[in-house]
């Protein structure tokens, strides 16, 4: 199967850019030893002006070349995380409501559903003023507008696997019920979340973004979002400043959407198959 | 008429529990925050002494218990009743209906807007999968698709209402115009052009995409390859056929995202200065005016369970294997 | 190509068509409409109740006070008191007033709603009248234009009158007595004696004021409607002002790094003049009880570290001066060089903290510090930024706690949750009114803008509680100058910058910044040229 996704282009390319990314973030202390936040060189040199800095500097100095650098690192551990908690969440709550069934079904089925009419942006903006930002506010916030989509999907295969044959087969067989769920279901129970991982991950990065464009994001990290929120102020004197960021914002969320798009037919195609 | 009738009084009925999770969810995170409406009032005019913020908090009820104040606060929501804004120091109910207009309009035109030029454009796009135009739609949907709305918004207000100055740069209508009728109407959409596009944009590519692929899938389904099969021309199995099939997870979109997009206005509300919705839930917040805040998820939240029960409707109307009383369907 | 072209030609000449119909562009006759950005809705709107800047830069066109700061000598106007006169022994202060003022409900302005409004509101329920005004015991009205303020101990005329711009908005006793003042509809429908009649209030989009025909000054106000358009996002504002939709943004609406740029504008000035008497400071709040900060060395260790002209260059763009002390230096009156400096020396600063027993440890970090910045303004926030750069230099590691407002007003004036914070402090005319209380011991906590960081210094409190009985000027002046002698020897706090604010205009206006503290005074004599 990967050597069926590997033979899509977006696939190429979009993996391409993300394992970029992820090398990145990985090397950002080898690659701008220091902190980003450091005030290095005078303000708002431009790019391209100063061998130094090639992307220029901030409103106060800061290297903008060392910020993208370790931005990559905080908003790819942002999103990857939130979109970790997301599905972690989600697949225990899915499948704890699958397998108990009954009025226990009905409770967490009822609290999936308020969560999902409240609008998770709104919920985050709410959660992050009241505890204060910080990296895991941010992450918990953006996690728990999330997780209520792979809880559904993970709960709908659940109930649909208990019914297959081969589980009543094995039930037969005196297969113990956990380790039925274990071993037979939850395996075929999962994919399919992982299969929209790539569109949370996605969403994460973004909603990250917004909350720091609202001034709601960690005030000792950097991260794109904040780099596009203060460079606002400059938008129209030094508009690199945010250009610069939300370019590469853009670029990443494009990354995770073809790899994810690529992966998605592949499965589609299987599935006719 | 009457299965119709009983099954929204049963969903509205069913939504009551989720509601008050909410409520009550809402309630409590609030609590937890630092400072309290007398801090953020006092704050905000400069100073004062602890005598006043202590007679504040005995007048506002905040020096009683957080299940008293809870219990207080439900009870009055049972009557119908919003309460009182700390923020605004004014009823919540009107403060609400004059903000919910302006989210709606906002919301309901980048909606239309999307979902019609996205569908038409996936329409075309996924008439000819792989094809030239299909490659250029496709591609161009994924890149609107990661630009961020706020981006696009501070992008749009900038060419198009500073330099260029064909729109207004923030506001819903013309302060103090003194317009009625169509010449206001007209008014407020003029305003509305730049945040609808920013808000939209993303939606239009995702519904394109989404339109998109179930036209490809519809095209390898039996009843295409049978009526092309039959010598019936592209473009009516296309239409007839293959676009029938591919609304029906466009419009489940629909309702998933009815929820995302009310979130999505908050941003682009603070971007064009529009008052709706949005600025209303962080003044709320700022405020820390449990209140306010819970007013406005709550209409929030019945605005997205009224749109999830629309689209489950009009699903139930376009897929006629599905009974209008699916509730999977949301 | 040739399609892009007729494309855009057409895009272009279709909003041509809508904005010549849908958008008359604000031609004005002479007096005219006047749209200003407002960046918040005050939820009270009464200046007698709530004395700060965001209520008077709308409500002062209204309501008017008793005095207005100006640049004559003596630093008062005269509003609706013409004159004023303080007993020998300061118990007694004797306004007279201003005759044929009529309220904008017809009623004649006397005496008893002067009494009213001191007694009732200013003394009890206003947030800067409660303290100025504790020992006033009565208001005496022997006829309609004389009132009498009778206070318990001695008070200084020098800070009575210093305080009337900002602490006497007039009320209408008819108007307001025998109601729960604080709820009176009349909070949100202003009536007052001033130039401008309260129009209308839609929330989230605008304030109208219309032009008060009766006013007491001869052709005065020269324009018909004051509009304060709503616009709390930063950008807005300058953007507003480009497109022609605004022709005012008072309060640095229009951020500093725009300025440049919008003053090159044609038809838009920048205006740095008319807030001489609403200087702001940049001060770095300390928590003494912090068992680092406690120590005298380590305070002026962070002072060293400071790098002021930085802070000036590149924070506030060359709009802001250095600050020496508690009183910025713009002040005609109190303001004295004559202090201790701290010049920014990197290595001063880490010989201290070494003199202090702090040395630097193996990754050079000698101790951790909370750093809570006011999330007010941009500058506090960015100043934050840069301190935390700063302190990291000399070896001390400050994590920056960001909260809203509100969470801020609890962490460091409640629940003393900080090391260091970062405060726009406030400088009003008269260190009695603001700046004392900032490092005067004995203030309950919860107090706002406040002595917070458990400082105490007999010896200051002593300084400050003489000077405000002194009656002489002259005297009162030396002990407020030994003040900022004593604040800066011992740092209960530091000030690093007195900054001031920039209002972008038409040019078509006349009469701006005509008075100290102009932003949130009457506007009676703007003018707008057609």
């Amino acid at each position: 199967m990967l050597r069926e996704i590997l033979r899509r282009p977006e696939a190429w390319i979009g993996g391409g850019l993300l394992l970029i990314l992820l090398l990145v973030a990985a090397c950002a202390p080898l690659l701008a030893p220091g902190d980003p936040l450091a005030i290095v060189g005078r303000p708002l040199i431009r790019p391209f002006a100063n061998a130094d800095f090639p992307l220029g500097t901030d409103r106060l100095g800061r290297d903008l070349l060392a910020g993208l650098i370790h931005g990559a690192r905080a908003s790819a551990a942002v999103g990857l995380a939130a979109a970790a908690v997301a599905m972690l969440l989600g697949a225990t709550v899915g499948s704890a409501a699958g397998f108990a069934g009954g009025w226990i079904d009905e409770a967490m089925m009822r609290v999936v559903e308020a969560f999902q009419i409240v609008p998770g942006f709104l919920l985050a903006l709410a959660f992050v003023s009241a505890l204060g930002p910080s990296l895991w506010t941010v992450v918990l916030a953006i996690a728990l507008g999330a997780w209520t989509g792979p809880a559904r999907l993970v709960r709908s295969r659940v109930l649909s696997l208990r019914e297959a044959d081969f589980v009543a087969a094995a039930r037969v067989m005196g297969m113990r019920s956990g380790e039925i769920a274990l071993r037979l279901v939850m395996p075929l129970a999962l994919p399919p979340v992982l299969a929209i991982s790539a569109t949370i991950v996605a969403g994460a990065v973004l909603t990250e973004a917004a909350l720091s464009f609202l001034g709601l994001g960690d005030p000792n990290a950097v991260t794109w979002g904040r780099m596009i929120a203060e460079g606002r102020n400059q938008l129209r004197s030094a508009a690199y400043l945010s250009m610069i960021p939300g370019a590469a914002l853009a670029l990443t969320v494009v990354a995770v959407y073809l790899l994810g798009e690529a992966v998605t037919e592949v499965l589609a195609r299987k599935r006719r198959a | 008429m009457r299965p119709l009738a009983g099954f929204l009084l049963r969903r509205l009925i069913g939504g009551v529990p989720a509601l008050l999770i909410v409520a009550v969810g809402v309630f409590l995170l609030l609590d937890r925050a630092g400072g309290d409406a007398v801090d953020a009032w006092l704050v905000s005019i400069g100073g004062g002494d602890a005598r006043m913020a202590a007679a504040l908090r005995a007048e506002y009820g905040l020096d009683q218990s957080v299940f008293s104040r809870l219990t207080f606060m439900l009870g009055r929501l049972v009557q119908g009743d919003f309460g009182w804004s700390f923020a605004l120091n004014r009823p919540i109910g009107p403060a609400i209906m004059e903000r919910l207009p302006n989210t709606l309009q906002l919301m309901g035109a980048a909606t239309g807007i999307s979902f019609l030029i996205g569908s038409a454009l996936g329409l075309i796009a996924g008439r000819r999968p792989g094809s030239w135009t299909d490659r250029l739609l496709s591609g161009g949907s994924l890149l609107l698709y990661s630009v961020p709305s706020f981006w696009l918004g501070l992008a749009l207000s900038v060419i198009f209402a500073v330099r260029l100055r064909w729109f207004p740069v923030s506001g819903i209508e013309t302060i103090a115009s003194g317009k009625t009728g169509l010449d206001r109407a007209a008014d407020v959409a003029w305003h509305l052009v730049l945040p609808v596009a920013a808000l939209g944009m993303i939606y239009l590519a995702l519904f394109l995409r989404v339109m998109r692929s179930g036209m490809v899938e519809a095209w390898g389904q039996d009843y295409a390859l049978a009526a092309r099969a039959r010598g019936v021309p592209d473009r009516r199995v296309a239409l007839n056929h293959a676009a029938r099939n591919a609304l029906v997870p466009l419009v489940t979109m629909l309702g998933l995202q009815a929820g995302a997009m009310l979130g999505g206005s908050v941003v682009i509300e603070s971007v064009f200065g529009i008052p709706g919705f949005g600025r209303l839930a962080q003044e709320a917040v700022a405020g820390r005016d449990a209140p306010l805040l819970l007013a406005v998820v709550l209409v929030s939240a019945l605005m997205v369970t009224l749109a999830n029960i629309l689209t489950d409707l009009a699903y139930g109307a376009l897929d006629p294997r599905v009974g209008s009383g699916g509730r999977d369907a949301a | 190509m040739s399609f892009l072209i007729s494309r855009r030609g057409l895009i272009g000449v279709a909003a041509g068509l809508l904005a010549s119909t849908a958008l008359p562009r604000l031609a004005l006759a002479a007096g005219g409409r006047l749209v200003v950005a407002a960046d918040s809705e005050p939820r009270q709107l009464n200046p007698a109740i709530v004395a700060s800047n965001g209520v008077f830069f709308i409500a002062s066109k209204i309501v008017e006070p008793l005095a207005e700061a100006s640049f004559e000598a003596g630093g008062l106007r005269p509003l609706l008191a013409t004159s004023w006169e303080g007993s020998e022994d300061g118990l007694a202060v004797t306004f007279r007033l201003r005759e044929g003022v009529l309220w904008h409900d017809g009623k004649p302005f006397t005496s008893a709603d002067v009494a009213f409004s001191a007694l009732e509101v200013w003394k009890p329920l206003q947030n800067i009248g409660r303290s100025l005004f504790a020992n006033l015991e009565d208001v005496e009205t022997p006829d309609d234009q004389t009132a009498v303020f009778r206070f318990s101990k001695p008070t200084p005329l020098q800070l009575v009158a210093n305080a009337l711009p900002v602490v006497s908005a007039v009320l209408p006793k008819h108007v307001y007595e025998g109601t729960e003042i604080a709820a009176n509809p009349a909070n949100a429908a202003l009536i007052g004696t001033g130039p401008f009649v309260w129009g209308e209030h839609k929330p989230g989009e605008y304030y109208l004021l219309r032009r008060n025909a009766a006013y007491w000054a001869p052709d005065q106000p020269k324009i018909d409607e004051l509009v304060y358009r709503v616009l709390p996002d930063r950008a807005a504002a300058a953007n507003s002002l480009e497109a022609g939709e605004i022709q005012l943004a008072a309060f640095s609406a229009v951020p500093l790094t725009d300025l440049e740029r919008v003053s090159e504008v044609p038809g838009l000035e920048v205006v740095t003049k008319g807030y001489e008497a609403l200087t702001y400071q940049l001060t770095v709040e300390i928590n003494h009880r912090n068992a680092h900060l406690k120590h005298l060395k380590v305070r002026q260790a962070i002072a060293h570290a400071i790098d002021r002209k930085f802070v000036l260059d590149a924070i506030f763009l060359g709009y802001a001066a250095e600050a020496t002390g508690p009183v910025p230096a713009n002040d005609p009156t109190f303001y004295t060089p004559e202090v201790e400096l701290y010049p920014h020396d990197v290595e001063k600063a880490r010989a201290l903290l070494d003199e202090a027993g702090y040395p630097a440890g193996a990754d050079g970090t000698r101790f951790k510090l909370r750093l809570l910045p006011a999330p007010y303004f941009n500058e506090t926030r960015q100043f934050g930024d840069y301190l935390r750069q700063a302190l990291a230099a000399v070896g001390i590691d400050a994590v920056i706690v960001a909260n809203d407002s509100a969470g801020h007003q609890k962490a460091v004036y409640t629940d003393h949750e900080f090391d260091l914070a970062v405060a726009p402090t406030v400088f009003r005319a008269d260190p009695a009114i603001s700046t004392t209380i900032l490092v005067r011991s004995g203030v309950p906590a919860g107090t706002p803008f406040s002595n917070q960081g458990g400082y105490e210094n007999p010896e200051l409190d002593a300084l400050i509680d003489e000077a405000l009985i002194t009656l002489d000027s002259g005297k009162r002046v030396d002990l407020y100058k030994r003040f900022q002698k004593l604040v800066t020897e011992d740092l209960p706090l530091i000030n690093v910058a007195d900054w001031s604010f920039t209002s972008v205009a038409s040019d078509r206006l006349r009469g701006l910044a005509s008075n100290p503290r102009w932003a949130v005074s009457n506007w009676a004599d703007l003018e707008q040229e057609a």
